[in-house]
């Protein structure tokens, strides 16, 4: 078996590492980026903003008087640092649902997925 | 042995005594036959048809609707030996507890009777229908090698079962003229008259005692019958206007001195597609989709909203059954994948099904039949119906459909769209269960309904009435297997009335 020089193995490795960073800083690179809200750290909890933001504006239709920065102290007193799927289960088992086009949702859910809205809008 | 005879071989003016007189030859007059088998009794079964469908008798059923849409008036009856049973999908579900109860939100809820009154006639009406084993809500228990029912959090709605009436191999529902008229024919002292249509219910001249029925034949023939008894069994809509049409005596009709003999019809409505169920994980067992044989029994399961659940937030019965898988739209699949990513579920197997609904509907007096001025061949006056759907009936389903969405969400397991917004969307998908209730209701006072907790008429010494017009509210549960444990009651009663 023939075996690589100390030339070719550091020549491999570097040419590994010039290609794992091009990926990751080309995904960095190519990721969709969003104007900065003020809510950014409840709208990092959606894994698709775009979408989420489709469902916010059915969800905005229902909810009266939506104020996008009260709703989002509600809200982060609300999930107070905890994950959304532990929130998004607290809220079905206290009936906090809303509807969005007929889907009923976790509120948590919901209303984060306004505020995707507003911050789209 | 009983004899089957034409009536159209009866020479007019002839008269028939007999102890009791059944009056229709659906599964209600059937089964009472049968169970007043080895009595002394001479019954005497009066069928407007023959031994299958003729139209020229069917048509005998036709008349004019107003106000919502609903079926017409000929189409959810037969009027052959057997009746409706000839047509019925088969199944079979008993009443709840609290569909017999009085509830302050919901007027004139309330039967003069409690299921316990009838539930020992559950297993003969359950063997009648040849529906298995009696198991119902156990399905589930012997049901485990075709997969557990859906694991919802504990909340109102739960998964409970439907039994299937079966015959012919398994294929279809017992038609009981069919099925049982070769029994009929052994039962001594019974005369089954065909081709027999009941066009009067004669009152003696008091006015409280049912005296003569005139029965009258479609190529003219004309004859009587007099009985010590008589239980009208004609279904909701004939039996209303029977009892309407016969004003000879009594001007508003036979057991209408309370203008009550007509109202409060009602149905199930079944709307389709009324929501749409995602299971997360696109596990669904067999049973909710299509009926399947367990134990001796074919069951389907639904979703029901519990007893409990119906008490604390006023919702009426419903059924949910699982139709068919659905297609989403770029919207659904967004809500569900954002949904699926807030619980932190993996929604990659996720299945959707299009959810279908029979519901009870609010009894309303204004929702009735009348005596149309058309008359049929035989010169008797049409029914005329007046139909109404309460937007609030269909707000309470939403409700309980809401309740399934949350439990779904609570276990991590599903999600559910509702279909339905307003009422065009509802009237817009709406059918009938094909269940005709009410028009002679139940109850223990005589100025709220026709008949009495014996299905006496309240005002008439000797007429019954059977079958679920008697209903005084619906519940979810379809009819036959109810009606008939209602019916072989009654068999009971007049066992001890007329000995």
């Amino acid at each position: 078996m023939k075996t690589l020089s100390r030339r070719q193995t550091l020549l491999l490795g570097g040419g590994l590492v010039v290609v794992a960073g091009g990926g990751v800083g080309a995904r960095f690179l190519l990721r969709k980026r969003y104007a900065p809200s003020a809510y950014d750290d409840l709208l990092v909890q959606l894994d698709d903003r775009d979408a989420a933001a489709q469902i916010g504006e059915t969800v905005l239709a229902s909810v009266e008087d939506f104020e996008p920065a009260t709703m989002a102290a509600r809200l982060r007193q609300r999930i107070a640092r905890r994950p959304l799927s532990v929130v998004s289960v607290e809220d079905a088992g206290a009936a906090r649902l809303v509807e969005a086009g007929g889907w009923v949702l976790p509120e948590t859910l919901g209303l984060i997925c306004a505020l995707a809205a507003k911050a789209a809008a | 042995m009983a004899a089957f005879i034409d009536a159209r071989t009866v020479p007019s003016g002839t008269v028939i005594d007999a102890d009791l007189v059944l009056i229709g030859g659906g599964p209600v007059s059937i089964s009472m036959a049968l169970a007043l088998a080895n009595t002394r009794l001479r019954v005497v079964l009066l069928e407007s048809g023959g031994m299958t469908f003729e139209a020229k008798t069917q048509a005998l059923y036709e008349g004019p609707k107003t106000g919502a849409p609903y079926l017409t008036l000929e189409a959810s009856r037969l009027r052959y030996l057997g009746g409706s049973s000839n047509h019925w999908g088969g199944w079979c579900r008993p009443l709840d507890a609290i569909d017999f109860e009085a509830r302050s939100w919901l007027a004139y809820s309330g039967w003069p009777i409690t299921k316990k009154d009838i539930d020992r006639y559950f297993v003969k009406a359950h063997s009648l229908c040849e529906a298995g084993t009696l198991l119902y809500d156990r399905a589930a228990d012997y049901a485990a090698a075709l997969g557990a029912p859906v694991p919802l959090a504990s909340g109102g709605v739960t998964t409970r079962f439907f039994q299937f009436s079966k015959t012919r191999d398994g294929i279809l529902p017992t038609h009981f003229g069919e099925r049982y008229a070769p029994e009929l024919k052994k039962v001594p002292h019974l005369s089954v008259y065909l081709q027999a249509n009941v066009t009067r219910l004669g009152l003696d001249k008091s006015g409280s005692k049912i005296a003569e029925i005139d029965v009258a034949t479609l190529n003219g023939k004309k004859f009587k019958v007099r009985p010590k008894a008589a239980v009208l069994a004609t279904g909701a809509i004939e039996s209303a206007r029977l009892l309407l049409a016969s004003n000879d005596v009594r001007s508003a009709g036979v057991g209408n001195s309370h203008d009550m003999v007509g109202r409060f019809f009602a149905d199930h409505p079944t709307p389709r597609d009324s929501a749409t169920i995602i299971l997360f994980d696109g596990r669904l067992a067999p049973y909710y989709g299509a009926a399947q044989p367990v134990n001796g029994a074919i069951v389907r399961a639904g979703f029901f909203p519990s007893e409990a659940y119906r008490r604390a937030h006023d919702v009426m019965a419903s059924s949910v059954t699982v139709d068919s898988k659905a297609e989403l739209d770029d919207f659904g699949r967004a809500a569900v994948a954002a949904t699926a990513n807030a619980l932190d579920v993996n929604a990659s197997h996720a299945v959707a099904y299009s959810l279908g609904c029979g519901m009870e509907i609010t009894p309303d007096p204004e929702r009735r039949f009348t005596l149309d001025s058309e008359r049929d061949a035989l010169g008797m006056p049409k029914a005329k119906l007046h139909m109404k759907i309460a937007d609030a009936d269909f707000d309470r389903l939403r409700l309980t459909l809401k309740e399934l969405g949350r439990q779904l969400l609570a276990a991590r397991i599903g999600m559910i769209k509702l279909n339905q917004t307003g009422r065009a969307d509802w009237l817009a998908s709406l059918d009938w269960g094909n269940h005709h209730m009410g028009t002679a209701r139940m109850s223990a006072d005589p100025k709220t309904g026709v008949v009495d907790a014996n299905l006496k008429v309240h005002s008439v010494a000797n007429l019954y009435v059977a079958g679920s017009a008697v209903f005084p509210t619906y519940g979810a549960a379809n009819p036959t297997v109810n009606l008939l444990a209602l019916a072989l009651r009654l068999a009971d009663h007049l066992k001890g009335v007329l000995k």
